[in-house]
């Protein structure tokens, strides 16, 4: 039986083929570019997404197509020491992003000398071993970056800032070399995020969910040690939002307000990558959380959010073409509501994934995951889930056209 | 057996001409033959963390895109295959943290944009190299 959905799919996919069309029509053109001093690049996806269970990362228990990214990025160098570049980006996953194309990065960057420079703009957001390199799919064997640092549906939220970033590289001799990193600025939130969704189910807010989001300020560091042992580093990384809050209509009592304030949020990530031979082992940690204060008529109620993550993974590269990976991810909720049953504080997740370089610009991968437990899964208008269930399991396919 | 050990002898021939060939040479533009250069500032150039010379105006990398030649280089100047390469220089571009370098097919051609490029450096084959370009010999 044909069904109408599918018919969505393949108007969806035969669109994805026509902008990868043009695409590649970009890419070519760019070559004359960039002999006049300015680069162009940028990469798109299509894949397609099936879950059995929860509707998870985001909406798609039919099977949807609705899962693809592109960007095209300019940058040009002006004297010996000045930068300039800017990304536009657009993504759809499931019913986040909806293809509308958004300013991704766009940086005016003086680099003084190899130990300082500045870069100020809408800048990538530096956290743990990926933060900057979130939509590269070419780096690495895996459809998705483990969810408990990386989940994609704060993509829109958590990439960039706008701001501005001091950085630089220090020589220590023998001992390698350091990667520093300090920023300061603030990131522009709104309801259609997907990190509304975090706030909306919840409970707290009436639908569709909440009306205002925002923040004073996002600060960090983030420092890496590139070890004198060939391909191994270590990273640390501090990231705090300040006075992040969502206000709506409180579900309890539509006529009044409810606001949910984390005075200062702060993440603290400590990683290390191996990349020895056709090996890539990698590995993370990460404590985020906050005080929390529900305002609503009837009074404030004062919490705590505590967040552990970590992953482990390993990638191996078996030729020219092929590279295959695992990893097992894991979140777990510290400090859950009165009441939260126990499966729904954590999420453990198992993927197994496989990548065919058709070439050097095309990647084909296809993924396997399966999930024990609830934590993160939402119950929102854009990812209904009215019945948690225990076990997701999921596959995923995508392909990405890189240039 | 004999055409098998002709194939046999052809490979054999082949690969050492690879492998005497394949000696690759550091060149620059002739202006970025007075800079100081050592092995961690060819990996700090290489990997864009140095992104100006101190004499010589703004860094310009050029690469061989594939081949043992680049393979030899990279390993040897920034212990990475042509594919880390390429990928650590994909994510600095595609994250505005640098500009990604001029990728060549052909020796040549990579030579002749090096000699017309102030600030430029790359590697060739030791045996294309000319008088248009400067050979560079990192210290220490």
């Amino acid at each position: 039986m044909f069904h109408p959905r599918k018919l969505m799919n393949f108007n969806q996919i035969a669109k994805a083929a026509s902008i990868a069309l043009t695409l590649v029509s970009v890419s070519q053109a760019a070559v004359s570019v960039g002999e006049r001093n300015v680069q162009v690049g940028g990469f798109f996806s299509q894949g397609y997404i099936d879950t059995n269970g929860n509707n998870y990362p985001f909406e798609n228990s039919s099977g949807t197509a609705d899962f693809r990214e592109a960007a095209v990025n300019v940058s040009t160098t002006v004297g010996a020491h000045l930068r300039i570049g800017a990304q536009a980006f657009a993504q759809r996953l499931g019913n986040y992003g909806d293809d509308k194309i958004k300013l991704d990065w766009a940086v005016v960057d003086y680099n003084i000398r190899q130990e300082f420079g500045v870069r100020v703009g809408r800048v990538k957001y530096p956290k743990g071993l990926y933060g900057e390199a979130l939509d590269l799919d070419v780096i690495r064997p895996f459809v998705f970056l483990p969810f408990a640092l990386y989940n994609p549906v704060v993509r829109d939220f958590n990439s960039s800032f706008n701001g501005g970033m001091v950085y630089g590289t220090v020589n220590v001799g023998k001992g390698g070399s350091l990667d520093y990193k300090a920023f300061y600025g603030d990131i522009p939130m709104n309801p259609e995020q997907g990190v509304a969704d975090f706030f909306n189910t919840t409970s707290l807010y009436a639908a569709p969910g909440v009306t205002e989001l925002g923040m004073d300020s996002t600060y960090g560091a983030h420092l890496v040690w590139n070890s004198p042992v060939n391909g191994l580093k270590f990273c640390a990384s501090y990231s705090a939002l300040d006075a992040l809050y969502a206000n709506g209509k409180f579900a309890a009592y539509p006529a009044g307000n409810v606001s949910l304030l984390l005075k200062r949020y702060d993440y603290i990530t400590l990683s290390t990558e191996y990349a020895v031979g056709l090996w890539t082992l990698a590995g993370e940690w990460q404590k985020a959380g906050g005080d929390t204060v529900v305002g609503t008529p009837f009074g404030n109620q004062l919490g705590k959010s505590v967040v552990h993550n970590w992953y482990a993974s390993v990638a191996r590269r078996l030729n020219d073409r092929w590279e295959v990976g695992t990893y097992y991810s894991s979140q777990e909720n510290k400090k859950p509501a009165a009441g939260t049953p126990n499966k729904a504080t954590y999420n453990r997740d198992w993927a197994l994934s496989v990548r065919f370089d058709l070439n050097e610009h095309v990647t084909l991968k296809l993924e396997g995951h399966s999930i024990d437990g609830g934590y993160n899964l939402f119950n929102t208008v854009r990812t209904p889930n009215r019945t948690l269930k225990d076990r997701t399991t999921f596959f995923a396919a995508k392909t990405t056209l890189v240039f | 057996m004999t055409i098998r050990f002709l194939k046999f002898s052809l490979l054999l021939a082949v690969v050492s001409a690879t492998v005497a060939g394949a000696a690759p040479a550091l060149i620059g533009n002739k202006n970025v033959a007075a800079e100081k250069l050592d092995s961690a500032t060819v990996k700090a150039v290489f990997l864009g963390k140095k992104v100006s010379w101190d004499g010589a105006g703004r860094v310009t990398l050029a690469v061989l895109k594939a081949g043992p030649l680049a393979e030899d280089f990279f390993k040897a100047s920034v212990e990475m295959s042509v594919s880390q390469f390429n990928n650590h220089w994909r994510r600095l571009a595609m994250t505005g943290g640098g500009t990604a370098p001029k990728a060549f097919d052909k020796e040549e051609d990579l030579r002749k944009f090096v000699a017309e490029t102030p600030g430029a450096i790359g590697f060739i084959d030791s045996g294309v190299a000319d008088a248009t370009v400067a050979v560079l010999t990192p210290g220490a």
